[in-house]
């Protein structure tokens, strides 16, 4: 079991912070190695090719945001960023450089192994060609016939409101930011206008959420982004 | 600048009503109208100013009204004395002023220097009985952990879960003090985005789902209400304190009424409880940094709501609470809204332009 169990990459230069999450990794089936710098991670991604990476952002010889550009530049191993609160700025660079996800410190370890499940469930799907349909409690999207049901009846969507879901939904519980949501449903050139993206959203809550100011489904990451969230035990995407 | 000119005003208003009132006035009216002038200079700007205007007005008094008139000659030693005497005015009073202002600066600057000082030891106090709780806490259960093989497996969980949730309120009292000293060392940006109220009342609840668990929680929005135009995280803490304040004080089952309307100025979000409510004395008390009123719980150090006014008051609105009608407490976030609309696609008229009828 343990040559399948997959290889976490920490990233950390704080000793409890390493020996914590070791014991958390390990107590639940992953294999673990540690880098403490910029240096060492990446000789590290390039000799054992961990199955994902969690990465301090804070290092002591350079900032793991551009370390996640260099490792972006030749692998698509996915890429959570342990961040402080308060640095929501810091997140959306770490994102937009390639990062798969965020959690917040403090952080408790059911949260971090749920957000590890999701990267490496979109990094191992890879690009899925087959039908997908996904269920997210009440709601189901089709992304093979372009419909939305909620407990079973049609959901009418704009084009744009079908085009916000569906990205979200091929993302299922990962966070998108604003920027990377503008670029794809708009183009690059409507980047600047975000209040575009926060009043389609509000008209998506009002069709597919049973209370739209307590949203069980589209969920604000404030100063971030957005996340489609699904039930975590619920099978998330079927043929 | 302003000061000379105000000298050159007043000496010449002197001069006027001098002359306009000459057949009734005698000449020792005349100089109290110089007297007059050169106080208000010296009261209000330097010696140097004082003099200035003690000069002006010696060379106009004598011009105008000693004889022989319209010269600057001098006939009697009684006049002379009148320009010494004008002259050790200005001196006196803007030596006085001087000696006045400097007190006041002075104890300006030690009222300063008091509050700072009472401000760190009110800190220190605070922090090292907020954060030595816990860790106390903290360190018994994990060392009985450590320690003690014979726990029962209740017993076990018990002790963790001590370590969590003491863990989770140092967690809060140091966000607390972190954005407290953000507040007041001036580093708080506000980034201002257009977003609709009910997107930061959702997500504000989504991240308390485990607080307040089991609570019933309403919300009522109106459909039309405008966008606002604040710094969405921070407006977001600011619902997240007083929701968690409700949580706090307020019986476990206790219901939680939040909603939002269109005022003349702006847009009002308000967080009601059904608990025993603030008495009217602490009703402007609990915004005060560290005030823990007499029935604050442990687990705070007070700065939570002083905190969310500061937040609220940069964006230029208000923060404040009241009584609830029926029992209970109500916290009032009045956000003000320009006239200005962002510009929105056509289709999406609903949540921009479209007004209550």
């Amino acid at each position: 079991m343990t040559a399948t169990a997959p290889l976490v990459l920490v990233v950390e230069d704080e000793a409890q912070m390493t020996r914590f999450l070791r014991a958390a990794l390990e107590s639940h089936g992953y294999r673990f190695v540690e880098a403490r710098t910029a240096k060492e991670a990446l000789a590290i991604c390039t000799a054992q090719a961990p199955e994902l990476i969690l990465m301090d952002l804070g290092l002591p010889d350079g900032d793991g945001i551009e370390l996640t550009r260099r490792i972006r530049e030749w692998s698509q191993t996915p890429i959570i960023v342990l961040s402080a609160r308060g640095r929501e700025s810091d997140k959306v660079d770490a994102l937009d450089a390639g990062a798969d996800d965020y959690v917040t410190k403090p952080f408790g370890v059911s949260e971090l192994l749920a957000r590890m499940r999701v990267a490496l469930r979109h990094a191992r799907r890879g690009a899925a060609t087959e039908s997908p349909v996904l269920d997210a409690g009440p709601l189901r999207i089709d992304l093979a016939r372009r419909v939305v049901t909620l407990d079973g009846a049609e959901v009418h969507l704009t084009p744009i409101e079908y085009r916000l879901l569906a990205l979200l939904a091929q993302n299922a519980d990962r966070v998108l930011t604003h920027q990377f949501m503008l670029r794809e449903v708009w183009g690059a050139g409507h980047s600047h206008q975000p209040h575009y993206l926060r009043v389609y959203m509000a008209t998506l809550r009002r069709k597919i959420e049973r209370d739209p100011s307590h949203p069980k489904l589209l969920h604000t990451e404030q100063g971030v982004g957005y996340r489609l969230k699904i039930e975590p035990e619920s099978p998330l995407i079927k043929s | 600048m302003l000061g000379a000119l105000e000298a050159c005003a007043l000496v010449s208003a002197s001069i006027a009503i001098g002359i306009l009132g000459r057949p009734k006035l005698a000449q020792p009216d005349v100089v109290m109208l110089f007297v007059l002038a050169i106080m208000v200079v010296a009261v209000r700007h330097s010696r140097a100013l004082a003099l200035f205007a003690a000069a002006l007005s010696v060379a106009a008094y004598d011009f105008f009204f000693v004889p022989p008139f319209h010269t600057f000659a001098v006939d009697e030693l009684r006049n002379l004395l009148t320009f010494a005497m004008l002259f050790a005015l200005a001196v006196v009073l803007s030596t006085l002023n001087e000696r006045a202002r400097k007190s006041e600066r002075a104890a300006a600057d030690a009222r300063l220097k008091a509050s700072t000082e009472e401000m760190k030891s009110t800190l220190l106090s605070a922090v090292s009985h907020d954060m030595r709780t816990p860790l106390a806490a903290i360190t018994g259960a994990a060392t009985t952990l450590r320690d003690n093989e014979s726990l029962s497996t209740a017993q076990r969980r018990e002790l963790v879960e001590t370590v969590c949730e003491e863990a989770e309120r140092m967690e809060r009292v140091v966000r607390n003090l972190l954005d407290m000293t953000r507040l007041q060392s001036g580093a708080l940006a506000v980034a201002r985005e257009w977003i609709p109220v009910e997107e930061m009342i959702g997500s504000a609840l989504v991240r308390l789902d485990r607080a307040l668990a089991g609570r019933a929680i309403t919300t009522h929005i109106p459909e039309d209400l405008p966008m606002v135009e604040v710094d969405p995280v921070l407006v977001e803490q600011v619902l997240i304190n007083l929701l968690e304040n409700a949580a706090k004080y307020t019986p476990a089952q206790s219901p939680i009424d939040l909603s939002a309307r269109r005022t003349d100025t702006g847009v009002e979000l308000v967080v009601a409880d059904r608990g025993p409510g603030i008495a009217p004395e602490e009703l402007s008390l609990v915004f005060e940094k560290f005030y823990r009123g007499a029935s604050a719980r442990p687990g705070g150090v007070g700065l939570g709501l002083a905190i969310s006014r500061g937040i609220i008051e940069a964006h230029g609105g208000s923060l404040f609470a009241r009584a609830r009608p029926h029992g209970g407490a109500e916290f009032v976030v009045e956000l003000p809204v320009s006239d200005k609309r962002p510009s929105l696609p056509p289709e999406l008229s609903t949540l921009s332009e479209r007004r209550a009828p």
